[in-house]
């Protein structure tokens, strides 16, 4: 009901999130992937996002969903099955234009030990896919997308959010990992075939937790290769890192200065994979040496 | 000025008393912030709190959000500062004044508050003997215009006070260059000659910006002519702040000021810019001054204009827009496109526009 009306004030990380909608089979779809995030009543929220559905008079019988943030449309509206991924998508992309306090990487971040763990995005890396695995093996969801890291102390917010998986990666996970939450396949996106991970309980819950950063892994995934992991130097894994960050620029000198930081914090590697339980353990071991 | 609404109160009262803003519940805070988003304004809201030593008492979450503007706008300012020095290398062979408008303009004079203004484009005016040369150099140095149709390139040529946009491939700031302050086609006619011989030069070799009395001007018309709804609200405050800024300056600066839009012929468009810079951000303007106008604008206009400005001028509650409001905007819209263009080509005008929205909408249905 809270949903339909005022809408839900849903924390994510960081940011307390307003989500309303008066479209059911949206509504059923959250209640069961939102159901351990923590609401909050009076605090502040950051966005306020909503989701209509609307006919269009290209064919009145058929509905489609249109994403609001302040009331304002940022882009057209998609066919109603996409509603999930339209708000997802839509959240992600208000935090990218409108976050410059925080400097915003985009990478997978998991946490283990009170030690950060950044994947920087990369095509073809995968890095949904291993960072859901990581996740239900013991690591802590901090983000599949976003690495919010406050330049002043150098720690990194968690914002477990939902992670959607893309086409093959969806059955892949459904073959390793029976226990995960996943929503329904969402097919004929702009990215194909989408499903949403809900991340395990003890990550949302931690969520308040920071954490600062031990090792960059820049992945890539090749089907037939060994685990294989190879230092990089200090200088291609800043430009490697900033060159693929959202504000990076927006920042200036505040973003050059807390990347340098980063990298001198971190180890820097080049990480091939093709079995996710070899990787796992290989990143397992890695953390409980030190 | 007393308002209906009580979210245009939200955002008025911060922006001429920030501190009450102390007092704001939590719930005002956030529709403060959303609202001033939407019209521009969260980073003279920022400047606003630091400059009365409110920061350290406003909510983490509000303080997030303000910090994000701001680091937002020194952005956008630092690039169109480069974009200017750009233009000025390509364009070093030209001995001819260049002159800065707008944004840049305030940020080269030290505007208060402009520092947390946020400009996304360089305005640039050139005197019309020079328009077609400095184009072409820009066009050889790397600039380019987007791809337009025959109907826009024949706007902006033979109707508009500005050439289509310039843009360098390398960058995103975009150059609009001006060869007079309003479009050829406007009721309104500036001898831009005028404009020229007062210009002041400022820091950069060959840069100038408009007198103090012009720059007033050029606000006033944009706000009043070039309507673009949206930025409206932050437009008169602009206007606001540079009558405050000059009138400490010069003590004669409201006398000058009025002969000035005499001179000019802009006596109705100051009128509405002094009357509702003063309703709604008490501005000091000294008795008398309206006054001394000429060609002021009659009752039944004004009283049309009392009605409707205030309405349009603010954000609409986000989540509870009224139609009134939008209504009023439409007008205004309507009525800053008749100043701008004799009604045998505006008809023509609004009805190509409105049929393109229409086939670009019938096309995105047949993908």
């Amino acid at each position: 009901m809270l949903l339909r009306n005022q809408g839900l004030k849903v924390v994510m990380g960081p940011f307390n999130v307003r989500i309303q909608t008066r479209y059911k089979p949206l509504a059923v779809q959250l209640y069961s992937l939102y159901k351990h995030y923590r609401l909050v009543q009076d605090e502040i929220c950051e966005f306020h996002v909503c989701i209509v559905a609307e006919r269009s008079f290209k064919n009145p019988l058929k509905k489609s969903v249109r994403f609001l943030i302040d009331g304002q449309s940022p882009f057209e509206s998609f066919p109603e099955e996409q509603a999930l991924a339209v708000l997802e998508w839509g959240i992600n992309l208000a935090i990218a234009v409108r976050v410059n306090h925080l400097l915003l990487l985009h990478a997978a971040v998991v946490e283990k030990n009170n030690h950060v763990i950044l994947f920087p995005a990369w095509p073809g890396s995968g890095k949904t896919t291993l960072c859901t695995y990581l996740i239900h093996r013991g690591f802590r969801l901090f983000s599949d997308e976003f690495g919010l890291m406050d330049p002043a102390r150098g720690v990194f917010y968690p914002m477990p959010r939902l992670m959607p998986l893309k086409n093959q990666s969806i059955q892949i996970i459904r073959n390793y990992l029976p226990e995960a939450v996943i929503g329904q396949s969402i097919p004929n996106t702009h990215k194909g075939t989408v499903a949403h991970v809900c991340p395990p309980e003890n990550s949302i819950c931690s969520a308040e937790r920071t954490a600062k950063a031990r090792w960059i892994f820049f992945l890539r995934w090749n089907e037939k290769a060994e685990t294989n992991i190879q230092p990089i130097s200090d200088a291609e894994a800043f430009m490697l890192l900033a060159s693929n960050a959202f504000n990076y620029e927006v920042l200036g000198a505040t973003g050059f200065k807390a990347v340098a930081q980063l990298i001198s914090d971190c180890n820097c590697y080049k990480l091939i994979y093709s079995d996710l339980e070899d990787v796992t353990s290989t990143l397992q071991n890695m953390v409980n040496e030190v | 000025m007393k308002s209906k609404h009580s979210h245009h109160q939200i955002l008025l009262q911060a922006l001429v008393d920030p501190k009450c803003l102390i007092d704001y519940p939590d719930s005002d805070w956030e529709l403060l912030i959303r609202m001033a988003r939407r019209v521009k304004l969260l980073g003279r809201i920022a400047l606003l709190l630091k400059s009365h030593n409110l920061w350290e008492e406003i909510p983490p979450r509000i303080a997030n959000q303000l910090t994000s503007a701001l680091v937002q706008a020194d952005r956008l300012r630092q690039l169109t500062l480069w974009e200017l020095d750009r233009v000025l290398w390509a364009l070093d062979d030209f001995k001819t004044s260049i002159i800065v408008l707008k944004g840049a303009a305030y940020g080269l004079i030290n505007l208060p508050f402009s520092e947390g203004r946020l400009s996304v484009d360089l305005d640039l005016m050139v005197p019309q003997s020079d328009l077609a040369d400095i184009e072409s150099v820009l066009m050889t140095k790397g600039w380019k215009h987007r791809p337009l149709s025959f109907y826009d390139e024949h706007y902006y040529r033979v109707w508009s006070h500005e050439i289509p946009p310039l843009i360098h491939a390398e960058r995103e700031t975009e150059v609009d260059i001006h060869h007079t302050l309003a479009p050829v086609t406007s009721r309104l006619k500036i001898d831009s000659g005028l404009l020229f011989a007062d210009a002041i030069p400022v820091h950069y070799e060959n840069v100038v910006v408009l007198s103090p009395t012009d720059m007033t001007l050029h606000c006033a018309v944009n706000l009043f002519q070039n309507n673009e709804l949206d930025n409206d609200l932050r437009d008169l405050l602009d206007l606001h702040d540079l009558m405050v800024f000059f009138s400490h300056q010069d003590a004669d600066f409201w006398k000058s000021l009025t002969d000035r839009a005499n001179q000019l012929k802009l006596g109705h468009v100051l009128y509405y810019g002094l009357y509702f810079s003063q309703l709604i951000f008490k501005t000091p303007v000294p008795d008398g001054t309206i006054n001394r106008l000429i060609n002021k604008p009659g009752y039944i206009r004004r009283g049309i204009m009392y009605r409707l400005v205030p309405l349009a001028l603010f954000p609409q509650h986000p989540d509870k827009p009224i139609r009134s409001a939008a209504w009023a905007k439409t007008i205004l819209y309507l009525r800053s496109h008749l100043i701008r263009m004799p009604l045998y080509i505006l008809v023509p005008h609004l009805m190509y526009k409105s049929m393109r929205t229409l086939l670009a909408k019938i096309k995105l249905l047949r993908r």
